[in-house]
């Protein structure tokens, strides 16, 4: 599957999730909180039809998993809370949200809450790409 | 309206539960849905099926995941009602355990009437840490599970 395709499936998932008409434009670089009003039952939402549509798993806690990769648990977060390496590696990840809305203090449940449609749809590829291995 | 509850059974080893619930004609709450013909608002047939779902949900994770959270009903999801429930009626009610994180069960729940399917649903249960203010519903939650465990 492209990424382009990809792309216009998880647009078709955010519309759904929303009851948005199918004519309303949903872009990559979107942010679901900031953009397009989601609450956090609307991200969970859109993950069980992400899910279901494209026969994956994303568990709890899979942004937090690929942004710490091979950093130690103890430099990537304390109590709960990402260190400035930790701020970092997310930052990396989530390439396409403006930096400036990455507060100092950013608590491990809430990372989510940075991404962007294009994030969601790069982790869908990379469950897609780890499905065909 | 915990008091429709007449038994539950939980086997969180597996992610499921049963229940029975007893709604009779002549509540008050229905006198007005509908005068003459009392009809059991789908609304609560989800919430009857969610007070079989959070017990699960509750002893799934402590059993599971050993951590203890307090279920509270956050989504519902292809939701079907598939016949009127006329009252007074008896109500089967099942659930099982579809997807499990630390803050959030899923559980397919399925409402039958005399082995007719009246309701089906996947259910979202929220699962929180309770804190201090939380500790006579708790204490309530805890007397009522008990009273339904024995009853079944």
């Amino acid at each position: 599957m492209s990424a382009r395709d990809t792309s216009a499936e998880v647009a078709t998932l955010v519309r759904q999730t929303l009851a948005l008409s199918e004519t309303e434009p949903i872009e990559t670089q979107q942010l679901f909180f900031y953009d397009l009003g989601f609450t956090s039952m609307d991200l969970l939402d859109l993950l069980f039809r992400i899910e279901q549509h494209f026969q994956i798993e994303i568990p709890e806690g899979t942004i937090y998993r690929l942004a710490r990769s091979d950093l130690a648990e103890a430099e990537f977060a304390e109590d709960a809370v990402l260190t400035e390496a930790g701020r970092q590696r997310l930052m990396t990840l989530l390439y396409d949200t403006p930096a400036e809305l990455f507060p100092a203090r950013i608590h491990a449940t809430t990372l989510p809450r940075f991404c962007t449609v294009g994030a969601i749809t790069r982790l869908v590829d990379h469950k897609l790409a780890e499905k065909h291995v | 309206m915990f008091e429709l509850m007449r038994s539950i059974r939980i086997d969180a080893e597996h992610g499921r539960a049963s229940g029975l619930a007893s709604i009779p004609a002549d509540h008050p709450l229905f006198a007005d849905h509908f005068p003459g013909r009392s009809l059991l608002p789908g609304s609560l047939i989800l919430e009857l099926a969610a007070q079989v779902a959070g017990p699960l949900a509750e002893e799934f994770v402590k059993t599971q995941l050993e951590i203890e959270r307090w279920a509270i009903l956050g989504m519902v999801r292809d939701a079907r009602f598939l016949q009127p429930v006329f009252l007074p009626v008896s109500l089967e009610i099942t659930a099982a355990i579809s997807r499990s994180q630390s803050s959030s069960i899923n559980a397919n729940v399925m409402v039958t009437v005399n082995g007719e399917r009246v309701m089906q649903a996947e259910l979202v249960m929220m699962m929180l840490e309770s804190s201090t203010e939380w500790a006579d519903a708790i204490e309530a939650r805890n007397a009522r599970l008990a009273r339904w465990k024995e009853a079944s």
